[in-house]
């Protein structure tokens, strides 16, 4: 019983800390931070630990007020939640027939939506699905395994200027350390993956630059830059906060999701007798 | 054998021996962390063309001699051009195997070396190198699965769990080498290791807090694993898998443990099944995993997954022309080519 009420006051605690960052939202210059990170062995800031985004981002990267779900048997349980977007200035700077393509996506989400189907989320939507993921840190390379679909990606610290040998759903990572900040550039990325549910979208050419800077013990600030001339007229940038999962026994379980797309995807080849 | 010979005999074994058991401990210094647990870190192939289960030929023996090895390996390869070439296609053309089996000479990696080990077989014990009979749960569990994959799938919960991309055929737990993606990666901290398979792009993060299993309610298509440290080995104890767990037929209620030792540019992989509403006894298998600088690469399964659209389609256009499920004209034409021995094996006219 102690111990459940103390994890409720360091949730608290935590929030309460964290409250400002909401507040000044995707404003928040984490350089101002002068927190330093605990070092792992090899001396680098120890990221280790399961994280997790809180917020509707996954539904929706922009400003939305709450909406209608696609179930109608959930009722409100199936609702989309309102949130505040995570693009810094508010707007993504689609050129003009990639936002028709985006309107289009969101008009056949569901059909579209590459998360409906349990493909793999790539980055960066997999850093703030609904679900945690957890670091686990060496100096060469660090694992990044996601709740979600199970999905997994190393994060090479030691190939500098290396490149892909093929695309992939994660894409390919490259890490180094500025300060007490991840850097991770992410490219050759498959273009079907999307930002959100609400058909924010990209094509091969994706760049992604990835900022993970602790600013606290139990948070870190994400921080990721967009850049695809074929998609969009200049780079753009989200940023949130990801949270620790201070639950005594949190661990990382199982979200295989594939059982839970096989009807959607296949019903109608399915015997039902 | 004179005394004499006997002696100097006896001595260059004393010393061989210690030979053999220097170079480990030697081995060692190297392979420490820098908070001191043994460094498993790195990527590991583990190809192998050690057969499961000692065949025939090597009956009544445990080892093999160096030539013995190069010979198997040698025929192994052989095999594989045969294949490539199109040599003796005529028996296997229009066979099940030329269809579920007939991936191209790129697609199959399964290797030719065999476990450093030396051993027939990966299966240790029983010492024959057999897995044990199965229980009679154990067969009927068996039989209920090869009778499902036997027929059209009504949904896809009618292919195995492989086919599905929910687990992958060769990542595990527990990990077995198999035709393509036999690679992993393994991350360490003090206090956890993390196993990153190729094969349907997964990851097993495994805590050495010494903290409980999860309760036995809470089922996992991985299971739960827990690790520790004994000596230089780390022991991985897995249960709580779920009821689709189907290595070797065995259910829900597999305890396994899994150790991994490092050796002198290779990690020594042991485990033990034990199930006893599966198998009459627990059994254990051992492959020497190799160093290697090669990328571990996605392997993007279910996302590529066309495969099984086209069975379910295939399934229903078989049932519109009279055939497919339930129909015992049919019967086990959807089973792949490698249950099929096995399958024949437990079947009740048997």
């Amino acid at each position: 019983m102690i111990s459940k009420m103390w994890q409720r006051m360091v949730a608290l605690a935590v929030a309460v800390a964290t409250v400002p960052l909401l507040a000044a939202g995707a404003s928040a210059q984490p350089g101002d931070s002068t927190y330093r990170a605990p070092r792992t062995p090899d001396g680098n800031p120890d990221l280790n630990g399961i994280w997790q985004a809180i917020g509707s981002a996954h539904w929706d990267i922009e400003d939305h007020a709450a909406r209608m779900g696609a179930a109608v048997e959930l009722g409100a349980i199936g609702a989309i939640p309102a949130g505040l977007g995570v693009v810094e200035g508010g707007e993504i700077p689609y050129h003009p027939e990639a936002l028709a393509t985006r309107n289009d996506n969101l008009d056949n989400w569901l059909e579209l939506d590459p998360a409906v189907k349990c493909y793999m989320p790539g980055i960066p939507r997999a850093t703030y699905m609904p679900f945690p993921f957890q670091i686990v840190q060496t100096p060469s390379a660090i694992m990044f395994g996601y709740e979600y679909t199970s999905s997994t990606r190393a994060v090479r610290m030691d190939r500098p200027g290396t490149e892909a040998d093929l695309a992939s759903w994660m894409g390919y990572g490259l890490g180094r350390w500025e300060g007490e900040t991840l850097v991770v550039d992410v490219t050759s990325q498959m273009p079907d993956t999307w930002f959100d549910s609400s058909g924010n979208f990209h094509s091969e050419e994706l760049v992604v630059e990835e900022r993970y800077t602790p600013i606290g013990p139990n948070a870190l600030f994400y921080e990721v830059t967009i850049e695809d001339p074929q998609v969009f007229t200049r780079p753009w940038k989200m940023s949130m906060p990801l949270y620790r999962r201070l639950e005594e026994d949190a661990r990382l379980l199982e979200f295989k999701c594939i059982p839970f797309a096989e009807e959607a995807m296949f019903g109608e080849w399915y015997n039902r007798r | 054998m004179t005394d004499r010979t006997k002696k100097l005999v006896a001595t260059v074994g004393i010393v061989v021996l210690t030979v053999l058991v220097a170079i480990p401990a030697i081995a060692g210094q190297d392979q420490k962390t820098s908070w001191g647990d043994p460094d498993l870190r790195g990527r590991w192939d583990f190809r192998s063309s050690t057969p499961f289960q000692r065949p025939e030929r090597f009956k009544d023996k445990e080892f093999l001699t160096a030539e013995e090895v190069a010979e198997y390996e040698s025929e192994r390869a052989q095999t594989r051009e045969d294949r490539i070439a199109g040599v003796n296609r005529d028996e296997y053309t229009e066979s099940q195997n030329d269809v579920d089996g007939g991936y191209n000479a790129f697609f199959i990696d399964s290797g030719v070396k065999m476990s450093g080990t030396m051993r027939t077989s990966l299966i240790v014990d029983p010492p024959d190198g057999q897995l044990p009979a199965f229980t009679d749960s154990g067969i009927q569990r068996a039989r209920a699965r090869y009778a499902t994959w036997g027929q059209a799938p009504a949904t896809p919960a009618d292919r195995p769990t492989a086919v599905r991309c929910i687990t992958g055929f060769n990542s595990g737990p527990p990990i077995t080498p198999g035709a393509y993606n036999n690679m992993m990666e393994v991350f360490q901290t003090e206090d956890y290791v993390a196993i990153y398979t190729e094969m349907v792009n997964d990851h097993r993060i495994i805590p050495l807090d010494n903290s409980e299993h999860l309760p036995e309610d809470m089922r996992l298509w991985k299971g739960d694993s827990r690790g520790r440290w004994d000596g230089d080995t780390l022991v991985v104890v897995t249960k709580n898998f779920n009821e689709h767990t189907a290595h070797q037929m065995t259910s829900k209620d597999m305890v396994l443990t899994e150790k991994f030792s490092r050796t002198e540019g290779g990690l020594l992989y042991e485990y033990t099944v034990d199930d006893p509403s599966s198998h009459v006894a627990p059994w254990s298998t051992a492959l020497e995993m190799v160093a290697t600088e090669d990328l571990v690469y996605e392997y993007a399964c279910h996302e590529g997954n066309l495969a099984m659209m086209l069975m379910l389609r295939g399934a229903r256009l078989q049932e519109e022309a009279g055939g497919g499920q339930g129909t015992d004209a049919q019967e086990d034409q959807w089973l792949a080519s490698w249950y099929r021995d096995a399958a024949a094996a437990v079947r009740e006219d048997k």
